[in-house]
């Protein structure tokens, strides 16, 4: 006996209730009909990917954690001395000074 | 250049997902099922499984997930192809019009793919969906509402080798369970996906050294919470501390592949192996004090066996799809009470499938022309043989000889359902037969005219029956009263000359005079007459719209002007007049409603048939069509299969005419010569038609009508060589088995099953023909090896050649290829096979050919020509060592296309004086064959592992095959002779091929694809090292879509096209033009 398999789902009980073995060659006849679609929905939403690469984020995330707390205490410390190179990568502004 | 048409024959029946849920509306249940690149959406019904739609997709279908995002009242569907496109659909229904809309899209493509295929799993509370594509990263895809980009992100995922993953129940961020491996072992791990950081967090827990085989994860949903591990011998429930491992014996066999979820709280779960054994898991529960449940036990229990599961779906009340890849899916209910065999499964329903097909020949077994295709199907224990032939079969079930019948038709006598009367016409004469069970006896009938020619003959009530002769129309009694009611022409004497009735109304034709008569039980009334033009040629009263029962309409063809005409009826108003063209008369017209649709049928005299769509109320004619059927006068008789309208066309070629996806399809049938047909339904011959040619009267029944007919011959066993031999009618099947001996060590274990070949011989009563096969050699050669037996084979002269080269399955994986094989040769004669010779190969035996009365074999890197000596031998005449490993062989006269492992395609030429091979051209293209064919002299087709087709052609300055058009396509199966079928490559005229690749091109446009995915990067060539776009193909599968368009969409198709109207000159084309043509090449198929 298989009381394991009592109660078993059922989201409306009539569904199958008409199913009849003989009409198995039927449905299989019938076949669904072929979605063609010639209207041009825009999708609500592009699915894009991110495109920096994981060891830079990596790295990103890591010094900024660790630059936290430090951070605050070089810009204390750059008010005084302005002109010290300052250890996070500034872009250069002059784009001529090593090529000539 | 090469200029081929490809066009899918067969639609991919392997099923490679399911899902079900709420998608075409918030209260219906769906079945969504994944074919390779298509979707077939169902809806469950009190019936069963109603078909919705089916959607096709530029992509094969990897991933394919239903959820439902807060808010939603109805689940989205997430899809991904093996070429990463992504997407996210939602179906809309406004009224008519359903829509199949993309609510998010798009698509990645870097990276090497991973050795464990691509995993997509979403979250249970759909915050997430995440992907596995590429090893060592795990890709997210954030569901956020508002945002019109979904940012997706990579995280690195420290375990190189993920078996597989699951997002767990429960969680307050999105976490994620994996099984992988390293060389410890597999083990189990849990991470947070901090959707801040984009990292990994640690999980809640982990576990090491899991089971060896662990392949498979679930997740299980609130209360419990957890994870399930499936391993080869164990099941393991896991959440932290609650950890409870059990290795019930019955899962030993078996390697389980899949499972399906039945209840909402995850308590229980349905399971699925390899042997097609379908297991339930159940979560034992325990209460806490605190009120919460927690799992206390699991337990597998055995249900039965049913097909290979590839996917196990619940659906409702009992009722469960599964889904196979190697064999039929089905649909099975699971009945809380065992049968007599202790199964608590029953199969309600199987869904054919062929794929996938190693092997195939085509054979014409009735010699009709019509060729059929034996496929070597399946796999495993659903291995097996199809039979597939194009057209509809009649299978006789009586013949009498009767010459010279005119007409024939089925009545009843005092009888409610069956027919029991069949009325035959002849010239000058007419007949009565009597059917009593399977006897057919002639019979008298009181007032029944059997002096003259008979047109037609019907009941019009279950005791009355309308005969219409060339003297008169005339009433019967079928309760013995004799004649009620006589009609005749005035004046007197005059001949009917046709006549058309249903049970209410019948027209009368003499000469151009066309009578109207109404019908009622012992009455009948003229209406009234009037004169036609010319001379009538044939008419037809059939009611059009169901259930009326009366016709509003008359349908008459004419002589002399050649024309079709519709009329009011009573009043003989002429509602359209259309003239046919040519000098042969319209022999049979007829009205039919084929899904919903009106037509109107025009048969000539030469066998060709005009159609065109009939407006019932206002009687107008459009669309006109014309195909060729035969060359004999046709005529048109509906019949009824399966509740559906048929149309059977007699002539010297047989044809049913039935409508599939609203087109009209013409198939051909089995015979050779049909003048008369009509249903019939009696007691002993029920559901049949009566078919009356030249000389005999036949009762037969009919297949099911659809266009490819497949039967199956079970083996049990994977199917892997197939070759015919026409002079003996036989095939040899060669086939594999493994068999896992229980006992370790244990000598002299037989085979455990008897071989296929046991159960093939039945086969040979049924098709006329004995399958002969070699026996499997299974015997177990101690500890739990396993002996395989695979080969191929060919006929020579009438010699049976097997080859067969048997190998441990303990395969040393430093010996890089096989070094032993044999080659067998058999002799089959009287239903016997036996061994007659037989060669030690050192390799083996990839592929065999028949070439000029010897043996070619491609054995391992060479290509080796045989002779068999008069001593019964095998002799070596020569070889071409070229090759890394020559799979593939195909001959055309003295030449031999080579298909190599990874170098493409050589072609080889034999000279027959010197005896030797010549190398005359080769692909110099790195391309991994899966298949091979000769189109023709000059030109080769190729198919590759990422399942791109191309063509190669002979250079004959260069001595170099280049290669030329480039195709991607999506095959299941590995046999190109398949082609020709299932997925058919025909060659083209450069100017034809330039016209469809316009229309290509335009349609491409038009039809916008499911989920945003470019038609050019769909059917691109493509590799994992190189994508160009495709060339020298035309997809045929989109140009035959463009008979699916609404007609104004044809007309922007068409818009500017410039068609040959033959003559070559250029003209626009119109929208028929084009509709002619694309029907004519699916005609092809």
């Amino acid at each position: 006996m298989g009381d394991f398999l009592k109660g078993l789902p059922s989201y409306n009980e009539r569904n199958f209730t008409r199913f009849h073995a003989d009409s198995s060659c039927r449905t299989s006849l019938q076949k669904p009909t072929v979605y063609i679609s010639t209207r041009d929905y825009p999708s609500d939403q592009v699915i894009t990917t991110e495109r920096t690469n994981i060891l830079l984020r990596y790295l990103h995330q890591q010094w900024d954690k660790k630059n936290c707390g430090k951070k605050r205490d070089s810009t204390h410390a750059s008010l005084d001395t302005a002109d010290v190179t300052s250890p996070t990568k500034v872009p250069r502004l002059g784009s001529t000074d090593d090529n000539s | 250049m090469a200029y081929n048409y490809v066009v899918t024959a067969h639609k991919p029946t392997a099923v490679n997902a399911c899902v079900t849920g709420n998608f075409t509306s918030p209260d219906d249940l769906n079945l969504i099922i994944a074919k390779n690149t298509r979707m077939e959406i169902y809806s469950v019904t009190p019936e069963g499984l109603r078909p919705v739609k089916e959607v096709g997709i530029y992509g094969r279908i990897a991933v394919m997930e239903l959820f439902r995002p807060q808010g939603e009242n109805k689940d989205l569907l997430f899809v991904l192809t093996a070429r990463y496109n992504a997407m996210i659909l939602e179906y809309q229904q406004d009224g008519e019009t359903t829509e199949i809309i993309a609510r998010a899209h798009g698509n990645d493509r870097i990276g090497r793919p991973s050795e464990t295929g691509i995993i997509g799993i979403i979250d249970p509370q759909c915050r997430v969906i995440g992907l596995r594509l590429y090893d060592g990263l795990f890709k997210v895809i954030p569901l956020e509402r508002e945002n019109k980009e979904l940012k997706a992100f990579n995280i690195r995922l420290e375990e190189l080798m993920v078996i597989d993953m699951q997002f767990l129940h429960g969680c307050a961020t999105p976490t994620v369970v994996l099984v992988h491996q390293d060389h410890h072992g597999r083990h189990v791990k849990t991470y947070e996906i901090s959707l801040r950081d984009k990292e990994f967090q640690k999980g809640p827990w982990k576990q090491d050294n899991v089971e060896t085989e662990a392949c498979m994860v679930i997740g299980v949903p609130e209360p419990y919470g957890g994870a399930i591990i499936i391993g080869q011998e164990s099941v393991t429930y896991h959440k932290g501390e609650n950890y409870i491992p059990i290795a019930p014996p019955v899962i030993k066999q078996s390697a389980l592949t899949c499972y399906g979820r039945v209840d909402a709280n995850g308590s229980r779960y349905l399971l699925g192996d390899m042997a097609g054994r379908l297991f339930m898991l159940l979560l034992e529960r325990e209460e806490k004090m605190d009120g919460s449940h927690v799992v206390k036990d699991l337990k597998v229990e055995l249900l039965g066996e049913t097909t290979i599961a590839e996917c196990i779906t619940y659906l409702d009340n009992g009722v469960v799809f599964i889904g196979s890849r190697f064999g039929d899916s089905q649909l099975v209910k699971l009945n809380v009470e065992p049968d007599e065999n202790g199964s608590f499964v029953q199969i309600m329903e199987t869904f054919v499938n062929l794929g996938p097909i190693v092997d195939m020949c085509v054979v014409d077994l009735e010699r009709q022309g019509q060729g059929q295709l034996v496929t070597c199907s399946g796999a495993y224990k659903e291995g097996s043989l199809r039979i597939i032939r194009n057209g509809i079969g009649i299978h006789e079930h009586a013949s009498i000889d009767l010459p010279g019948i005119k007409g024939i038709w089925a009545l009843k006598k005092n009888s409610e359902v069956f027919d029991n009367l069949l009325v035959m016409s002849f010239v000058g004469q007419s007949r009565v037969l009597m059917l009593s069970g399977e006897e057919v006896e002639e019979t008298e009938l009181p007032g029944f005219d059997g002096d003259s020619q008979t047109f037609v003959c019907i009941n019009i009530t279950p005791d009355q029956m309308l005969q219409i002769t060339q003297r008169s129309v005339r009433l019967v009694s079928l309760t013995d009263q004799g004649l009620l009611c006589e009609w005749t022409i005035r004046p007197e004497g005059r001949n009917i000359s046709l006549a058309s009735c249903n049970t209410t109304q019948a027209a009368i034709a003499a000469g151009s005079e066309l009578h109207y008569l109404e019908l009622a039980p012992g009455k009948i009334t003229h209406v009234g007459h009037t004169v036609m033009e010319h001379e009538i040629a044939c008419l037809d009263i059939t009611p059009l719209k169901e259930g009326e029962g009366r016709a509003q309409l008359i349908a008459v063809g004419l002589w002399t002007d050649i024309s079709a005409r519709i009329l009011r009826l009573p009043s003989f108003e002429s509602l359209h007049v259309e003239m046919l063209g040519g000098e042969i008369i319209p022999r049979s017209i007829l009205m039919s409603t084929f899904e919903g649709l009106h037509y109107l049928l025009v048969a000539l005299g030469d066998g060709s048939l005009f159609y065109f769509s009939l407006n019932p109320d206002t009687g107008m004619l459009s669309e006109k069509k014309k195909v060729t059927l035969g060359t004999q006068p046709t005529v048109l008789r509906p019949f009824r299969s399966l509740s559906t309208t048929n149309v059977f066309a007699c002539s010297d070629r047989p044809t049913v005419v039935y409508s599939s996806n609203h087109k009209l399809v013409f198939s051909n049938v089995n015979l050779r010569e049909v003048n008369h047909m009509c249903p019939l339904n009696s007691e002993g011959y029920q559901d049949s038609l009566a078919l009356a040619n030249d000389s005999t009267l036949m009762i037969g029944t009919i297949d099911e009508i659809q266009k490819l007919h497949i039967r199956t011959i079970p083996l049990g066993e994977s199917p892997r060589r197939i070759a015919y031999q026409e002079a003996s009618q036989t095939f040899g099947v060669i086939s594999m088995r493994t068999d896992i001996s229980e006992s370790s060590g244990g000598s002299g274990a037989g085979p455990i099953r008897p071989s296929a070949s046991t159960q093939a011989q039945t086969i040979s009563s049924s098709t006329g023909s004995s399958v002969a096969k070699p026996l499997g050699i299974s015997s177990a050669s101690g500890g739990d090896m396993n002996d395989f037996v695979c080969g191929d084979e060919q006929e020579v002269h009438s010699l049976l050649v097997i080859d067969q080269h048997t190998f441990e399955a303990l395969v040393h994986p430093e010996e890089a290829e096989p070094k032993q094989g044999r080659i067998i040769v058999f002799h089959y004669a009287e239903g016997k096979v036996t061994q007659v010779g037989e060669k030690e190969i050192k390799g083996a035996a990839y592929s065999m050919a028949e070439f000029n009365g010897k043996l070619l074999a491609s054995i391992n890197s060479s290509v080796r020509l045989f002779e068999w000596t008069a001593e019964k031998e095998l002799r070596l005449e020569c070889s071409n060592f070229n090759s890394i490993i020559a799979l593939y062989i195909k001959t055309k006269g003295d030449f031999v296309l080579v298909g190599d492992l990874m170098r493409s395609l050589t072609l080889l030429a034999y000279k027959q004086r010197e005896g030797c091979f010549e190398e005359i051209a080769r692909d110099c293209n790195p391309n991994w064959m899966t298949s091979i064919e000769i189109l023709d002299d000059d030109n080769f087709l190729g198919a590759e592992n990422s399942f791109n087709l191309f063509t190669c052609q002979k250079d004959r300055d260069a001595c170099d095959a280049a290669c030329r058009g480039e195709h991607y396509t999506s095959p299941e199966h590995s046999a190109i002779r398949y082609c020709s079928w299932s997925c058919l490559v025909a060659q083209l005229p450069q100017e034809f091929f330039m016209f469809l690749l316009e229309v290509q091109n335009r349609l491409a446009q038009v039809i916008k694809s499911v989920g945003k995915i470019e038609h050019s990067f769909w059917r691109s060539f493509h590799t994992e090292r190189k994508t160009e776009p495709a060339q020298g193909f035309i997809d045929g599968d989109l140009i035959e879509s463009y008979l699916d368009l609404s007609r104004d969409k044809m007309q922007e198709v068409v818009q500017g096209l410039q068609i040959d109207d033959g003559s070559g000159m250029k003209r626009d084309a119109t929208v028929d033009d084009l509709v002619k043509t694309v029907e004519e090449l699916t005609r092809i198929h």
